[in-house]
């Protein structure tokens, strides 16, 4: 039954689960459990810490549906949004109790110290936005990301076009840019007329 | 020098080296296309690390229990919840104080029931009943049976659960609205047993048997952690 409601569009998924439809919940869950997991994983090294995040995320956004407002944002980013919070929180909480107990227990570190959970949200939205790009649009950009062609690399491995190539890329990686700019957590660069105060 | 073609600041972003004296300068002088070309290369960055992304894992399924067993004690406190949840800041010498206190009540009822079984005149009759299969791998042996006697006991038969520091407690659940649950007992050190359903629960509503495992941390809600499930059929 599940993959009936899978199956909505964003906007109208969004729709039940702001009305408080229960198999909302659980089609937003299947739909982005995976993505508010391994946010948690990739910042919390404990990995029952990282469920633990996971839980929390899903039940603070069921009982805050009120506040998802689809003008400003898509459900990931606003689901990754409550994650990233709840990492911060965990952080705290574990150097607080940490203090009270003045014991050296094992905090949950973040896994890797370059690995901000900031840079991990917005790597899920960019690889989300990605995954909805039309295949060819897609498909180059995947070439020149993970494997390093150029743009007449690209034209001589699928045969499109140098000028079509151009313009997928193009194209491409302003609709990413666009993304990552409403989604996206960092406070890192934005162009100018766009940005944001935080 | 005017601002960089938008296509030559994807390819720079993209990892072109900059070869053009007028664009490094041009650069070195506009803010506008340096904060572009900075946004470009950060997407561009984050796009080259996408390649890891896909397929992501699901979290384990305890973590959706967990999540429908916590959202039902924050709609439904007054069936569930007696003490709010987490309980970390509670000094811990109070949870044995708690367990022993729930350990009396529970001796009392399970007092109450034999007296009501003895009382009570042979073969009553059974009004509904479920087969319970495991919801967990943890439980993947234990099974079991659960029967309704006229409408107001309910007959636990279960086997193999697995091994626990805490206790196991039995709700019935709207299988219609997991929210909505109504704790049943604990299940003492015994394959068969009787507990009594509170008076009023509409079977035809609270008709999901479900068995969980608890922690003696003194916190009455359900953990979450269901090991057992079966529908009540008449």
């Amino acid at each position: 039954m599940w993959s009936v409601t899978a199956m909505d569009g964003p906007d109208e998924l969004a729709e039940r689960f702001r009305s408080g439809d229960e198999s909302a919940l659980r089609a937003v869950y299947d739909r982005y459990g995976g993505a508010v997991f391994h946010l948690a994983t990739r910042a919390l090294a404990n990995r029952a810490d990282a469920e633990d995040v996971t839980q929390a995320t899903f039940v603070a956004a069921w009982l805050g549906r009120g506040t998802f407002d689809p003008d400003r944002g898509g459900m990931l980013g606003w689901l990754l949004g409550i994650a990233k919070r709840k990492v911060v929180d965990r952080f705290r909480s574990a150097a607080r109790e940490d203090r009270a107990a003045e014991t050296v227990r094992a905090l949950p570190e973040p896994a890797k110290p370059d690995e901000t959970p900031e840079r991990v949200l917005d790597r899920l939205i960019v690889a989300d936005e990605l995954a909805q790009l039309p295949p060819e649009q897609r498909r180059t950009l995947e070439l020149a990301f993970y494997d390093d062609l150029t743009h007449p690399q690209i034209s001589a491995v699928t045969g499109l076009p140098l000028g079509t190539v151009k313009s997928h890329i193009r194209r491409g990686m302003a609709a990413l840019r666009r993304r990552w700019e409403v989604d996206g957590a960092a406070p890192g660069p934005r162009s100018a007329g766009h940005t944001r105060t935080w | 020098m005017q601002h960089l073609d938008p296509d030559r600041l994807v390819t720079l972003a993209l990892g072109e080296s900059l070869t053009d004296a007028d664009e490094s300068d041009h650069l070195a002088d506009c803010a506008d296309c340096r904060t572009e070309l900075d946004a470009m290369r950060h997407v561009a960055d984050l796009g080259a690390e996408t390649q890891e992304m896909r397929d992501l894992p699901k979290p384990p399924d305890r973590v959706w229990a967990a999540i429908t067993a916590e959202i039902a004690h924050d709609k439904n406190p007054d069936i569930v919840r007696l003490t709010d949840r987490p309980n970390r800041s509670r000094p811990r010498w109070l949870s044995p104080l708690v367990a022993a206190v729930a350990a009396a009540i529970l001796a009392v009822a399970g007092t109450v029931t034999v007296i009501r079984l003895t009382a009570r005149p042979p073969a009553p009759a059974v009004t509904a009943q479920a087969a319970l299969a495991p919801l967990t791998p943890a439980a993947r042996t234990a099974h079991g049976d659960a029967r309704v006697l006229s409408d107001d006991e309910l007959q636990l038969d279960i086997r193999n659960l697995p091994l626990t520091t805490g206790y196991y407690e039995v709700w019935l659940i709207d299988p219609e609205d997991l929210t909505k649950m109504v704790s049943i007992g604990n299940l003492p050190d015994q394959p068969d047993v009787v507990l009594p359903i509170p008076q009023g629960t509409d079977l035809n509503q609270y008709r999901l048997v479900d068995v969980s495992v608890e922690a003696h941390d003194g916190n009455s809600a359900h953990s979450g952690k269901s090991l057992l499930r079966g529908t009540l059929t008449n």
